[in-house]
């Protein structure tokens, strides 16, 4: 069983509650931001569509725990509107220099219940007219990453550009399946990645850093492991998402009953500079989505802005020189006191009722 | 073979030792990590930081106990690992759901031995069934999560902590993880919790707390202190709010091997109300399970400062034992109730020497038909023959004069209850004065037939008009040619017999100090005491309790409540271990004197170091050591 029932229906009743308040229509968004290309620095343009959103966020099983971006996403799409939309964009955005796309449906690009085939197609064409556009990421589960798919984009765009990205999460079944129920095992992961690579495409995993129910020392640990399994499958970058909390999941409950604390940022800082000592040559892209606030990855609120600087610059440069300056705040020490004790004693660190009368 | 040992235990609190060292560990705080000076913890924890890329099924956090190098070789363990911990929550609200506590358990059972010692119990699960597989394990060590959430809730938080510790054998530590205040360290360590850490000390450092014993305050405006961080630049906060920490369970082991826990603890709880309803509320509703785990033998002074010293468990305990084992001589016909004085025993002070002449020109060669009663707070009475016994002998209170209505009421409780011990024809001469007596004089006046004379109303008992008026009443009663044919028993039978019945239990003393009893020996040295010329017993001057020679403990076996069962005809060595014992009375005390019992036949005596109680659920370590072995003929 590759789902957890008692997690499963207390999702699917806060998703079933939350639905009614999703938006009806939305245009094509889109801006531009610097990136780290394998070829170098350069530039990202990011398209976000209005598809009806992801598969299984709507499913029975209610989607992942910690995914909001269902509530974002219309409920019917108009694909000629997308297409056209995006044809324009890139013909006023793309200039001179090395651009990375991303095609992003917050849910999978290559779910044809999403983007019907012809609109994937009709997309990657329009992209595929620019030369100095080296990398396409898309998004998708491993479910549709099927050898149709693969041999229909293969038909359109040079595979070595194409990047898919699939948010594995973590590489430990027990986490996917009572943490996060993702509805996959690392197994299906690995047969999709595999499919991938071979079809001469690149596969970008999200890794996330602290879902519910695992302390903030046992992530660390997991996002580790999980770095090393998916490098022993060939994979060349991964993108480590530290948990930001969406509205009308369970995670925001379990955050709301003050009985998670959002990752720390100087536990990113370790995980960055763990893996990059471990694995040089491998892409680390760390984007810190709510830094600095309580929603997101944050420390005691002095250091903030500078550590989220320093791993920004990480990312864009992948030189671990810019993690290794020391850097000192009084908070580095409450934060392993912190790991400690929220290991040992994980519902209650956040409680000091004693103190604080 | 678990890892600790209990020794001086006081209600729940008691303190740790290494099982093979005897090296004291708790009460104790443990360091969340390897810090440069580990002076004054207890353990740190030791653990890969940052987190390694290793296997994730092995779990390397250890914790490590801080024992003195030349101890490690011998101890059993020097440090425990944090093997498995349940997978929290269900998904719904914060407590774990049943199948994930469930999936826990049976992964810690099926460990191997080496990574049992440390157990995590979510406090909503204290009650499940599976505890008890826990128990049967050698686990050493539970970290009890939840309990703070009960913080504010002194009913749901008494009723937690008497529950978890009566459920588990007292050789098994409990560490309350996370930021507690060390103001109320010695009221957990006397519901059963053992260890605390140093999270406070990082928590408080950063959000700027100056932590104090007696409560906690804000770095701008705090009481000054002259320790060596608070006097460093800049000032070290961590430095001293760690200190604190350290010197707080510093104190509390000290009272705890001093006997005088308790009395810490009711001055502490002085500064929370919660904290103050929840020893309240454990001294009204859990007042026996408190009571068996209290040494009822000591010599430690008790300090009465507060409402909660009237039902502390020694005191209830005393006056239970008056009112179920004392009996008073069939023969008495007058009875005499006396106030008490600041000096103990009473009989050595200024008031009682006035008494004691005044009683002796009243009543002459009869001497032996009258008892006397001393009314006093918190103990409520104590017959003459108890007032050298502890806790008599050694309690304080800060005023005398003024009762409470439960003060009242509980002494003219338990006074009914001794005086229908006496014959309805006993006549009662009420030598007291003021408003707090005469209460007690007319609560119970309505309940009791017998005739009750006052002789100190007008006047302090002290004054010579009181004085004059006792002697005459005691005169008037013994000219009555009734009263002086019957003959009670010498003062000093009493006294033993008395003694004797407090401490192993009714009907001892009778049996063993009847015929011709004579008392040799002079204090500061233990008396003596032959019956027909024969050496049976010492009686204490420490405590003023007796020691029984094994020989003749043999005489009280039947009566006495202080058996334990050993399993073998003979014991070896000075100790008696858990395994050896068979079954230990209920009612034995840590500290009592006990007689071990092979068949009916006592073959050792011995001094308890836990409880009856607990004596039964330990399953290694030492329960009582032995005193004197007494070789069975055969
Ligand atoms: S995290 Fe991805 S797979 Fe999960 S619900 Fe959100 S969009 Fe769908
Ligand atoms: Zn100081």
């Amino acid at each position: 069983m590759k789902i957890n029932k008692s997690l499963a229906e207390e999702i699917l009743k806060i998703r079933e509650s939350t639905l009614p308040t999703r938006k009806h229509s939305r245009k094509v968004t889109h801006w531009k931001e610097n990136h780290r290309l394998r070829s170098g620095e350069g530039e990202a343009l990011v398209f976000i569509l209005p598809t009806k959103g992801c598969s299984w966020a709507l499913a029975k099983s209610g989607g992942c725990s910690i995914c909001g971006y269902i509530y974002d996403n219309p409920q019917e799409s108009n694909f000629d509107m997308i297409v056209s939309s995006i044809k324009n964009t890139l013909r006023r955005t793309i200039e001179e220099g090395k651009f990375s796309i991303k095609v992003f449906t917050s849910g999978s690009f290559l779910d044809e219940r999403e983007l019907p085939l012809e609109i994937q197609t009709s997309i990657i064409q329009e992209i595929a007219k620019y030369d100095q556009i080296e990398e396409v990421v898309l998004e998708s589960r491993p479910e549709y990453i099927t050898d149709k798919i693969l041999q229909n984009l293969a038909k359109n765009i040079e595979m070595s550009k194409i990047e898919i990205a699939i948010g594995l999460e973590s590489a430990n079944n027990r986490i996917l399946k009572n943490s996060i129920n993702k509805g996959f095992f690392w197994e299906d992961f690995e047969k999709s990645a595999i499919r991938v690579l071979s079809s001469g495409a690149k596969v970008k995993p999200y890794l996330l850093f602290k879902p519910p129910f695992v302390s903030e020392y046992d992530s660390i640990k997991d996002v580790l492991q999980s770095v090393s399994k998916v490098v022993s499958l060939g994979i060349d970058t991964v993108s480590i998402n530290a948990m930001s909390i969406h509205r009308g999941t369970l995670l925001s409950e379990v955050f709301e009953e003050k009985l998670y604390r959002s990752p720390w940022l100087w536990s990113l800082h370790v995980i960055c500079k763990e893996i990059k000592q471990k694995y040089p040559e491998i892409r680390i892209i760390c984007d810190i989505v709510a830094g600095g606030k309580e929603r997101g990855a944050h420390n005691c609120g002095t250091c903030d802005s500078e550590i989220i600087r320093k791993i920004q610059k990480f990312t864009l440069t992948q030189n671990i020189d810019e993690l290794e300056e020391e850097m000192l705040c009084n908070c580095k020490e409450e934060w392993k006191s912190f790991l400690v004790l929220e290991k040992i004693n994980i519902s209650d660190y956040l409680h000091v009722p004693y103190l604080e009368k | 073979m678990r890892s600790f040992q209990p020794f001086s235990q006081q209600g729940f609190a008691r303190i740790l030792a290494e099982t093979r060292t005897h090296f004291p560990l708790s009460p104790g705080l443990i360091s969340i990590e390897q810090l440069k000076s580990i002076d004054g913890y207890s353990a740190f924890f030791n653990f890969p930081f940052p987190p390694t890329y290793s296997d994730m099924e092995i779990n390397e956090y250890s914790l490590e106990w801080n024992l003195p190098e030349k101890k490690k070789d011998k101890a059993l363990f020097t440090s425990f690992t944090l093997s498995s911990q349940p997978f929290y929550p269900s998904y719904i609200s914060c407590n774990i759901s049943s199948d994930d506590f469930t999936n826990y358990v049976e992964t810690f059972i099926s460990l191997p031995e080496q990574h049992k010692q440390i157990f995590t119990l979510p406090l909503s699960w204290i009650d499940s069934p599976f505890i008890d597989e826990v128990i049967k394990k050698d686990v050493s060590l539970i970290v009890l999560t939840g309990l703070p959430s009960l913080f504010n809730n002194q009913r749901k938080l008494t009723e937690a902590l008497v529950s978890i510790r009566t459920k588990l054998p007292p050789d098994i530590a409990l560490y309350l993880p996370g930021h507690i205040s060390p103001e109320i360290y010695s009221f957990l360590v006397y519901t059963g919790i053992d260890f605390f850490d140093n999270s406070i000390a990082y928590f408080t450092s950063k959000k700027g707390y100056f932590l104090t014993s007696k409560g906690t305050f804000s770095l701008q405006n705090h009481p000054s202190c002259y320790c060596k961080d608070c006097m460093s630049s800049p000032p070290n906060i961590f430095g001293h709010n760690e200190m604190i920490l350290k010197n707080n369970l510093a104190e509390i082991r000290f009272a705890l091997n001093s006997g005088t826990l308790r009395s810490l603890v009711e001055q502490d709880i002085h500064n929370s109300v919660t904290f103050a309803a929840a020893l309240r509320q454990i001294d009204r509703n859990y007042s026996s399970a408190f009571r068996l785990r209290t040494p009822v033998l000591s010599s430690s002074p008790i300090k009465c400062i507060g409402e909660e010293s009237l039902f502390r468990p020694e005191i209830t305990e005393f006056r239970e034992r008056v009112k179920n084992r004392f009996v008073p001589d069939s023969n008495s016909k007058i009875i005499v109730l006396l106030p008490c004085s600041a000096r103990k025993p009473y009989s050595f002070s200024r008031s009682h020497m006035f008494f004691r002449k005044a009683v002796k020109e009243g009543i002459g060669k009869f001497r032996s038909i009258l008892s006397e009663l001393i009314i006093t707070s918190p103990l409520a009475v104590v017959p003459r023959e108890l007032e050298s016994i502890y806790p008599a002998k050694s309690y304080d209170i800060p005023v005398a004069g003024l009762w409470n209505n439960e003060e009242i009421e509980v002494t003219s409780s338990l006074l009914l209850e001794i005086l229908s011990k006496y014959s309805s024809d006993t006549t009662i001469i009420n030598h007291t004065y003021g408003e707090g007596y005469s209460n007690i004089i007319e609560t119970i006046r309505t309940e009791i037939p017998n005739r009750i004379l006052s002789t100190s109303q007008e006047s302090s008992p002290t004054s010579n008009e009181s004085l004059s008026n006792l002697t005459l009443a005691l005169k008037e009663i013994v000219s009555d040619s009734q009263n002086v044919q019957i003959q009670g028993r010498p003062t000093i039978m009493k006294h033993l017999q008395a003694v004797a019945d407090y401490q192993f239990g009714r009907g001892v003393g009778k049996k063993l100090f009847s015929g011709i009893i004579k008392i040799k020996g002079k204090y500061p040295r233990d008396r003596q005491i032959f019956r027909e010329k024969e050496h049976i017993a010492n009686l204490r001057s420490t405590d003023g309790f007796l020691t029984i020679l094994p020989q003749h403990a043999q005489e009280i076996v039947s009566l006495s409540y202080n058996n334990l069962e050993f399993g073998d005809e003979r014991v070896s060595g000075s100790n008696i271990y858990a395994p050896g014992c068979l079954n230990a009375d209920k009612r034995i005390h840590p500290n009592d004197d006990i007689l071990v019992v092979f068949n009916n036949q006592v073959i050792a005596t011995g001094t308890a170091v836990v409880s009856g109680e607990d004596m039964n659920n330990m399953t290694s370590g030492i329960l009582a050591r032995v005193k004197k072995k007494h070789k069975v003929k055969k």
